[in-house]
Order: C-alpha cells, then sequence, then structure tokens
C-alpha cells in the first residue's frame, strides 16, 4: 500500500487534483486509515486558519494616511502653463500701475505707452518709498529715546498698576501717531 | 478584490483625485493591516508600518504597472517594508527558493506520518487561538505565505507575482508552512 505525499494530501483538501490523481486518492483513503486521518486532520486546521479573526482597524486609520500624503504632482498641459504665466505677468503689471497713481481709464488710454515709461513710473514709486522711509527713521527714533528714558524715570516711582494704563494709552498715541502719518504722506499727495 | 475598480481609483488618483486614494486606503487597510501585524507582532508598530505602505504607494503610484493587480503591487510594497523591518532587528530569515528541507528547521512533505490528529483536540475557538500562537512561532517568510494564503486568501498565482517566484516553489512552501504550523499544535498540545 503507497501512502500518498503530503503535497499530494494538500492539493487534495484545495481540490487541485487532476480527476484521475483524485480519483486514485480517495480509492486509497478507504483503506488506509493514515493516510484519512492525515486527510481529516489537516482539513480542520485549515478550515480554523481561514477563519483567523481579523485585527480591528482604528476609525481615524485612513484620516492618519490621507493627513501623511502629499498632493499628487498634477501633469499641466503647456498651453495651462502658458495662459497662467501671461495672467500672472498681467496682473502684476496692473499693480504697478496702479500703485503709480494711474486710474483704470488712463490706463486703458495710456495703452500705447512704451515699456520704459512704466519702468520709470516704478522707480519713481521706489524713491518716493525711499524718502518716506528715511524720514520716519529720522521721526520715530529721537521719540523712542525720549519715550524710553521717560519710561525708565517714571517706572521708578510710579505704581505698576499705574504703569500698565500709560503704556496702553501710549500704544494707542503710536499707533493713532502712525496712521496719522501714513495718512498725510500716502502716495500720490 | 475588484481588480478593475481598483485601476479606476488608481487612474483618478494619478489625476489629482485624493478622494479615489481615499477609497482604494479604506478597501485596502484591513487586509493590509491583518497581514503587517501578524508579520511584526506588536499592534502600535503594524499600524505605522501598514500606514507607511499606503504613503510609499501613494508616493510611486505612477511607476505601477496597469497590467499588474493592485492588490499584489500593494503587498509587495508590504512585504518588502516588513524584510527590512527583519534584517534591521536580525531576524532569522531564509530565502524561498532555496531548496526544501536544506536547513534543517524546514519540513519535508514526505508521506503522513503515525502521530496522531491535534485538530479534533481542541475547540475551534481555541484551535484558532493555537493557530495564532503557532504563527508566531514560525519563521517569517513561511509566516507570510501562510498568512497571505488563510488571511488574506491570495491565490498562489499571486503569491508568486509578488515574491518573483515560481508557482511551485510558492506551493511547496505553503505546504510546508502549514506542516510546521500543525508540527507546533502538535507540540503545544
Amino acid at each position: 500500500m503507497n501512502c500518498f505525499k503530503i503535497n499530494d494530501i494538500y492539493d487534495y483538501i484545495e481540490g487541485s487534483l487532476s480527476p484521475e490523481h483524485q480519483e486514485e486518492l480517495e480509492r486509497h483513503l478507504s483503506v488506509c486509515p493514515r493516510c484519512r486521518r492525515a486527510v481529516e486532520d489537516r482539513k480542520l486546521i485549515a478550515g480554523a486558519a481561514f477563519g483567523l479573526p481579523p485585527l480591528a482597524v482604528p476609525d481615524d486609520f485612513t484620516d492618519r494616511v490621507m493627513a501623511r500624503i502629499a498632493p499628487a504632482k498634477v501633469k499641466h498641459p503647456v498651453w495651462l502653463i502658458i495662459l497662467a504665466s501671461a495672467s500672472s505677468l498681467l496682473a502684476l503689471t496692473a499693480m504697478v500701475m496702479i500703485a503709480s497713481g494711474r486710474s483704470a481709464l488712463g490706463v486703458l488710454s495710456g495703452a500705447s505707452h512704451s515699456f520704459w515709461e512704466y519702468v520709470k513710473s516704478a522707480a519713481v514709486l521706489t524713491a518716493k518709498a525711499a524718502t518716506l522711509l528715511t524720514l520716519a527713521g529720522k521721526t520715530v527714533r529721537p521719540l523712542l529715546e525720549v519715550a524710553y528714558k521717560g519710561l525708565s524715570v517714571l517706572t521708578s516711582f510710579i505704581h505698576p498698576g499705574l504703569q500698565v494704563l500709560i503704556l496702553i494709552l501710549a500704544m494707542g498715541l503710536v499707533v493713532s501717531l502712525f496712521f496719522g502719518m501714513r495718512k498725510k504722506f500716502s502716495v500720490g499727495d | 478584490m475588484n481588480e478593475e475598480q481598483d485601476q479606476v481609483l488608481v487612474r483618478r488618483t494619478l489625476r489629482g483625485d485624493k478622494k479615489a486614494f481615499e477609497m482604494i486606503v479604506r478597501k485596502y487597510q484591513r487586509p493590509l493591516l491583518n497581514y503587517v501585524g501578524r508579520m511584526v507582532g506588536e499592534r502600535e508598530l503594524a499600524l505605522d508600518f501598514a500606514q507607511d505602505v499606503f504613503v510609499r504607494a501613494y508616493a510611486s503610484l505612477r511607476s505601477f504597472e496597469s497590467q499588474y493587480k493592485f492588490s499584489t503591487w500593494l503587498f509587495k510594497i508590504a512585504s518588502n517594508l516588513v524584510i527590512d523591518h527583519w534584517r534591521k532587528k536580525k531576524l532569522p530569515t531564509f530565502s524561498l527558493s532555496a531548496p526544501l528541507g536544506q536547513d534543517g528547521d524546514c519540513l519535508t512533505l514526505d508521506v503522513p506520518d503515525d502521530e496522531p490528529a491535534v485538530g479534533q483536540k481542541f475547540e475551534l475557538a481555541e484551535l484558532r487561538q493555537r493557530i495564532e500562537t503557532a504563527l508566531e512561532k514560525l519563521p517569517g517568510p513561511l509566516r507570510e505565505l501562510f498568512v497571505w494564503r488563510h488571511v488574506n486568501e491570495l491565490s498562489y498565482e499571486e503569491m508568486a507575482e509578488i515574491k518573483g517566484l515560481p508557482l511551485g516553489t510558492i506551493k511547496n512552501r505553503v505546504f510546508q508552512a502549514k506542516e510546521m504550523v500543525r508540527r507546533l499544535l502538535q507540540e503545544m498540545s
């Protein structure tokens, strides 16, 4: 009596033996208790293994994965890139023109102006901004120095609660000054 | 696992639709965690690994070739991650393509022995619990195949594709893993 190999027994359990081979094995099983027991045992274990309990997935698992992934690189067509670049350039030009004090009508009527005119406008604007910054620096610095010295003297004999009140009032004054100055030196005046 | 649906979701993801990838994550998080969890043992580590698998898959989605099954591609990423982990931890491992029975701990698949059956000794729930314990003692490469076959219910063809090994080699190794589990169950009884 030739017993079958373990491979054949597993193939038999999984139903992957050829019909002839299966018939032959079943004939053998009817007369061999050892192989019969071997088949039954492996069937039981395989059946139990197919039903192993699944591991629990946390509710926020997907959210955690999605939070870690970077946005996909989407390939844009060339025409879209050109269009986006042209729009950006147009927007930038419009910003420079508006900042230089030109009205929308002026911008439209001045469409024939050369590129050099816009460069000149931008240069004037930059010069104005630099002057404004220098002036602000000259004005604010001595004020800050005086305020610092004054505060040093005051804090030595004023009650802390009163110090806080004075500080708030001083900050309000600085903010008002800032907005007042901005209005006075506003671009285009 | 519906392959056609996967291909559609992959194409949508590549077009920048993150919702489509979220659907992929929801679909595969459970099978992947069931596999990774049994490979690394610790739950928190398994959750991190499963997340890493999806993050890697998303990052290299453009390299996915649509003639292959998405699920096998995902399990391949997971398997590589697990193998890296075993190597870093210096856990015992061996090549599945080495001839059967070459390493002392591996079983040959000869005719059934006279040892008593173990499947009938336990109630189903206890048998499953003992199979889980036996799996922890199984060498990593065999455990991987056992889990793919019984927990993830992958076909031998899918496993062969993931491991890049001949179908016959994979089949023999799965049978060997089953025999080893059975022997461990005998030792536990």
